[in-house]
């Protein structure tokens, strides 16, 4: 019986410690981030290179996948509008629905299957091989070379691709009701700009830069805590990626949480 | 390779990339490496990885260096003779280098031991 509330007082103190660490870590990152001395010459080049592979070279499959998407989803809440005689509504449904819930968790989502794997990966190989290590043997801060730049271009990247991914959905949404609904362009962009609000642009701004933060928070950490030795990475990818994906689900609650309120 | 040096004065000094590149490449020149620069680690021998270490260690701020057991980190050296020239050709302004390693090496540094 000692022993069983033992184990259990045991995991209670371990994962205090492991939110503790990790709280600390990101801690440590915003400081980082704010600090100017952070952004020397080596930092900004990891950074641009990270936005290019983060953001650039995903571009093809992104805007496909916007484009039948956005006919697709927009076809079909406009279909369930319609049955429900909810056609009032239409350009809000649509703006709630592409800009503040669809468009940033679509985008958080492909990205962390693209990058946030690549990012865990990277890093746990780089700790298992010690070049870790190497870089700190030569006095080179991980945070600012290593860490920083790739959660900035995180932040960037899910930013301008969310707000690439609405307003592309939202064109290719104007094809399905031209042929569906027959409605006219002109009717189509003023139903769209009555329905948005400034709020819609603001929650997409928030959710886009919390997920950012997070899709490459994450995954860092959990290479950068890799045990050592190569069959640890795969562990450290997987659980990387389940953390990933609860704390993009929380973020997406919260969100909702507080838009109800 | 060179990105590998240049990081060093990048992040230690703050020079610009290719200021720093620019300095990277002029050291390989003394070596007549400076075609490595563009090469990543798999496509290097194991002494030109040899030199691009010692010339990182070069661009640090440290006073010395330690270059520890170099005939296992250069599986095929032949004699430690061509390692100390080049290092010379460097001309390191660091205050001492070491060569360090085992005692079963020990004939191979004859030159260098006093009695």
């Amino acid at each position: 019986m000692i022993k069983f509330i033992e184990s259990i007082g045991d995991k209670t103190i371990n994962s205090f410690n492991s939110i503790y660490e990790a709280l600390k870590f990101t801690f440590l990152c915003l400081i980082h981030m704010v600090n100017p001395h952070s952004y020397n010459p080596a930092m900004r080049m990891v950074l641009i290179k990270q936005i290019y592979f983060t953001a650039v070279t995903i571009l093809p499959l992104f805007i496909f996948m916007a484009s039948i998407f956005g006919s697709v989803i927009i076809g079909m809440v406009i279909g369930v509008a319609t049955q429900y005689s909810l056609q009032e509504n239409i350009g809000s449904i649509i703006v709630t629905f592409v800009i503040n819930e669809f468009s940033p968790f679509f985008t958080a989502l492909l990205i962390s299957l693209r990058s946030g794997t690549a990012v865990n990966t990277e890093i746990a190989i780089m700790s298992v091989n010690k070049e870790l290590n190497t870089l700190k043997e030569y006095d080179i801060d991980l945070i600012d070379y290593l860490f920083l730049p790739r959660i900035i271009s995180g932040v960037i990247s899910v930013t301008f691709l969310s707000i690439l991914f609405a307003l592309i959905m939202l064109s290719s949404g104007y094809i399905f009701t031209l042929f569906y609904m027959g409605m006219d362009l002109h009717i189509y962009t003023a139903l769209l700009l009555n329905a948005v609000e400034i709020k819609d642009l603001i929650v997409l701004l928030f959710k886009s830069i919390a997920f950012g933060f997070v899709i490459m928070l994450i995954p860092i950490y959990s290479g950068f805590k890799t045990a050592n030795s190569y069959s640890a990475i795969p562990i450290s990818v997987l659980n990387g990626m389940v953390k990933l994906f609860i704390a993009i689900f929380f973020i997406e609650v919260l969100a909702l949480l507080l838009q109800s309120l | 390779m060179l990105e590998n040096i240049a990081i060093i004065k990048e992040v230690q000094d703050l020079l610009p990339t290719k200021q720093a590149q620019a300095e990277g490449v002029e050291l390989l020149d003394r070596l007549k490496l400076a075609h490595i620069g563009n090469l990543r680690v798999a496509q290097c021998k194991a002494e030109e990885l040899f030199y691009v270490m010692f010339i990182r260690a070069m661009m640090t701020k440290k006073n010395s260096i330690v270059i520890d057991m170099p005939y296992a980190i250069i599986y095929n050296l032949q004699d430690i003779e061509q390692i100390i020239y080049n290092i010379e050709l460097l001309n390191s302004k660091k205050k001492n280098i070491f060569i360090f390693d085992t005692l079963n090496h020990k004939t191979r540094y004859k030159n260098y031991l006093s009695s």
